[in-house]
């Protein structure tokens, strides 16, 4: 089989944009389907082709696995890339692009099926040798509450979802009293995200790392690792900066959760690129299997750009059959890397979630940096998808360099008209324990000096001055005089207040 | 500047001291309903900023941060003004009405369940801010709701 020359992508945002960039440098032929909030979206205007999928909620469109099927056969295209998130761990989906002859850019759908139940993946890890939390078996609403189960487990514990990833159907419960109330809240957070309520119980393991090791397997199974990602800054159970190397990680302890990932990889049988998550314990150098990712990760870029490698080539190059061309002494990473995901989403109420219009949206560049975003300027920000807006990375030629890196393009990013994290993103950088490398996943929860509101400082107090003096010259009277056109018009010029709520759902 | 038009309307202002911006700034790019600019603060550094309207806000990005500023409105003066002793529970995100679980007259403990609501595909469970009587719900489940939308009216329990 040779190189595809149609591939359509499954989803939006930042990791559709992604896709098609290597894609069409790849000289491949690219189709992208967009919701109607996302008519004009950057992976829509993209793409060679494009295709509405007809509705606005995710189910109506990037998770209606007929109607994207439909549109590739259309199109002619060859290949679908799911991306991350929608239908990326969808067996069912993987089956029909099968079954319409069309390659699902991903593992079979016997592996999704098999990591996706994360009871099943996780006795797939135990026959491969590779340690495991403590877990209990699945739980439906209509099943009573496991309360047997909390002594075996012990609290704090979680509740997790057998399905998907992103920290979407996760709850922490302290005390027992909770438990029915967060598996309930947690099955139904589970089944609108991915389509699948059932949830289970795991030992809550505190002051622990997360550390994820990519794989790549060809069909051949060659399975090499491409090193590992540091991901314990997280909030919400989900990531907010990513790095590699880790700094938890010394060279045995890097060698061995290696060959765990690898062990785990084969025994599967898996094959393009996936992603084995651990906890590490950094002072007793124990770690366990959390699970493995059966698609490309969102942070994936900082091991792209550690290893000058692109990782949806080796997946497209995989999937149409070709096999590794680099062996797994030829992977040395050089240099430092960071992410820092841009949430829309405000840092000092609790991190909720914010919409509305990218009134500036201007990303940074330099040496070492890259953006990986799927909005632009003037775009409208809805409730619908997922609040993360784009992707900074920096690379150093040390960790330090790499911080210094991404804390100058965040602070020379400006952003208005939606709220985003980045001054969270600032502090967390600069607190001595990121610097100190010497962080868990509690990192932010336990500073909570970091999503403090800020007090008053002289760049707010400039910031009051600039408004008051930009008013003067560009405000007040055409405002009024817009603010009365629009009585007439109900046209889209919100008050304050009350607007947002119109702006997003029109 | 000694009169204030404007007032901060995110980040939320804390009480702290309001602190003196004793330095200057230089509009360097003036375009209709848009400023760029540097601010020379008193330390000796300088930094940029962009000050943009939209509608009756301005936004203000400087350095890393971002306000947003909007002269008083009826509205606003009036939750601010009734924010104490309010009885409605507000929204906190946009999104969807997932679950409703109270109903008119039930008796709320402080930290219990009202609404919950998904936003972004994460749900955001409203608790009761105090202790009360829900005199009545203004949503259902389905029901598209905005960012500072009434969902529930909770007024002190009646003194019998």
């Amino acid at each position: 089989m040779g190189m595809f020359f149609k591939i359509l992508v499954a989803n939006r945002g930042e990791i559709a944009v992604r896709v098609l960039q290597t894609l069409q440098a790849m000289g491949i032929a690219t189709v992208a389907v967009y919701s109607d909030p996302d008519a004009n979206a950057p992976h829509a205007v993209l793409a060679d082709e494009a295709y509405p999928l007809g509705g606005s909620t995710a189910e109506e469109t990037y998770l209606d696995r007929g109607k994207i099927i439909e549109l590739a056969l259309k199109c002619g295209a060859e290949a679908v890339h799911p991306g991350y998130g929608f239908l990326a761990e969808n067996p069912a989906f993987s089956r029909e692009c099968a079954a319409a002859g069309l390659v699902f850019i991903g593992p079979s759908p016997e592996i999704i099926e098999l990591l996706g139940d994360k009871i099943r993946s996780k006795d797939a890890a135990v026959g491969a040798g590779v340690p495991v939390v403590p877990s209990s078996p699945m739980w439906l609403p209509g099943d009573s509450p496991p309360d047997a189960l909390v002594a075996d487990i012990g609290l704090p514990l979680l509740v997790k979802a057998a399905a998907g990833g992103g920290g979407r159907g996760m709850r922490i419960v302290e005390q027992a009293g909770d438990l029915a109330q967060a598996l309930e809240s947690a099955s139904r957070e589970a089944s609108s995200a991915f389509g699948d309520g059932r949830v289970f119980l795991e030992r809550y393991i505190p002051a622990a790392r997360h550390v994820e090791f990519q794989v790549l397997a060809d069909s051949s199974g060659n399975t090499l690792h491409l090193l590992e990602r540091e991901c314990s800054v997280q909030r919400r159970y989900q990531k907010v900066i990513e790095e590699t190397p880790s700094p938890a990680l010394n060279d045995e302890l890097r060698q061995s959760i290696a060959a765990s990932a690898v062990a785990m990889a084969q025994s599967a049988g898996y094959t393009n690129a996936g992603t084995v998550e651990f906890l590490v314990d950094a002072q007793t150098g124990e770690y366990y299997f959390l699970e493995m990712n059966a698609r490309i990760q969102v942070e994936h870029p900082i091991t792209e750009e550690t290893l000058k490698l692109d990782m949806v080539e080796w997946q497209t190059r995989i999937a149409a059959g070709e096999l590794i061309t680099f062996s797994q002494d030829d992977i040395q990473s050089a240099g430092h890397a960071l992410e820092c995901r841009i949430y829309a989403e405000d840092p000092f109420s609790n991190f909720a979630p914010s919409v509305g219009r990218l009134l500036a949206w201007r990303p940074p560049s330099g040496m070492g940096i890259r953006l990986d975003s799927g909005v632009t300027e003037g775009q409208e920000i809805t409730a619908y998808y997922d609040s993360m807006l784009a992707k900074l990375v920096a690379w150093g030629q040390d960790r330090q360099s790499a911080i210094g890196r991404m804390l100058r393009a965040l602070e020379s990013f400006p952003v208005l008209g939606v709220t985003t994290n980045i001054p969270f993103l600032l502090r967390a950088l600069a607190h001595p324990e990121f610097v100190g490398g010497d962080y868990d996943t509690g990192f932010i929860a336990n500073h909570p000096d970091l999503t403090a509101t800020p007090n008053s400082s002289q760049f707010q107090a400039a910031a009051a001055q600039i408004a008051e003096g930009f008013w003067q010259a560009n405000g007040s009277n055409t405002a009024r005089r817009e603010t009365e056109a629009v009585k007439d018009t109900q046209g889209p010029f919100p008050g304050p207040w009350e607007g947002l709520a119109k702006s997003v759902f029109p | 500047m000694t009169t204030r038009r404007l007032q901060q309307v995110q980040p939320p202002p804390t009480d702290s001291a309001e602190e003196i911006f004793d330095g200057a700034f230089d509009v360097v790019v003036p375009s209709p309903g848009r400023w760029e600019g540097k601010v020379s603060l008193a330390d000796g550094r300088t930094v940029s900023f962009l000050a943009q309207r939209d509608g009756r806000q301005v936004h203000v990005w400087i350095a890393g941060e971002s306000y947003v500023f909007s002269p008083p409105t009826p509205v606003a003066r009036s939750q601010r003004a009734g924010q104490a002793a309010s009885d409605d529970i507000v929204c906190p995100v946009p999104g969807v009405v997932i679950a409703v679980h109270v109903a008119a007259d039930d008796v709320v403990e402080a930290g219990q369940d009202l609404v919950i609501i998904e936003s972004m595909k994460t749900e955001q469970i409203v608790k009761s801010p105090r202790q009360g009587t829900v005199q009545r719900v203004s949503v259902q489940e389905g029901d598209r709701v905005g960012r500072g939308m009434r969902l529930v009216v909770l007024v002190p329990l009646s003194e019998e």
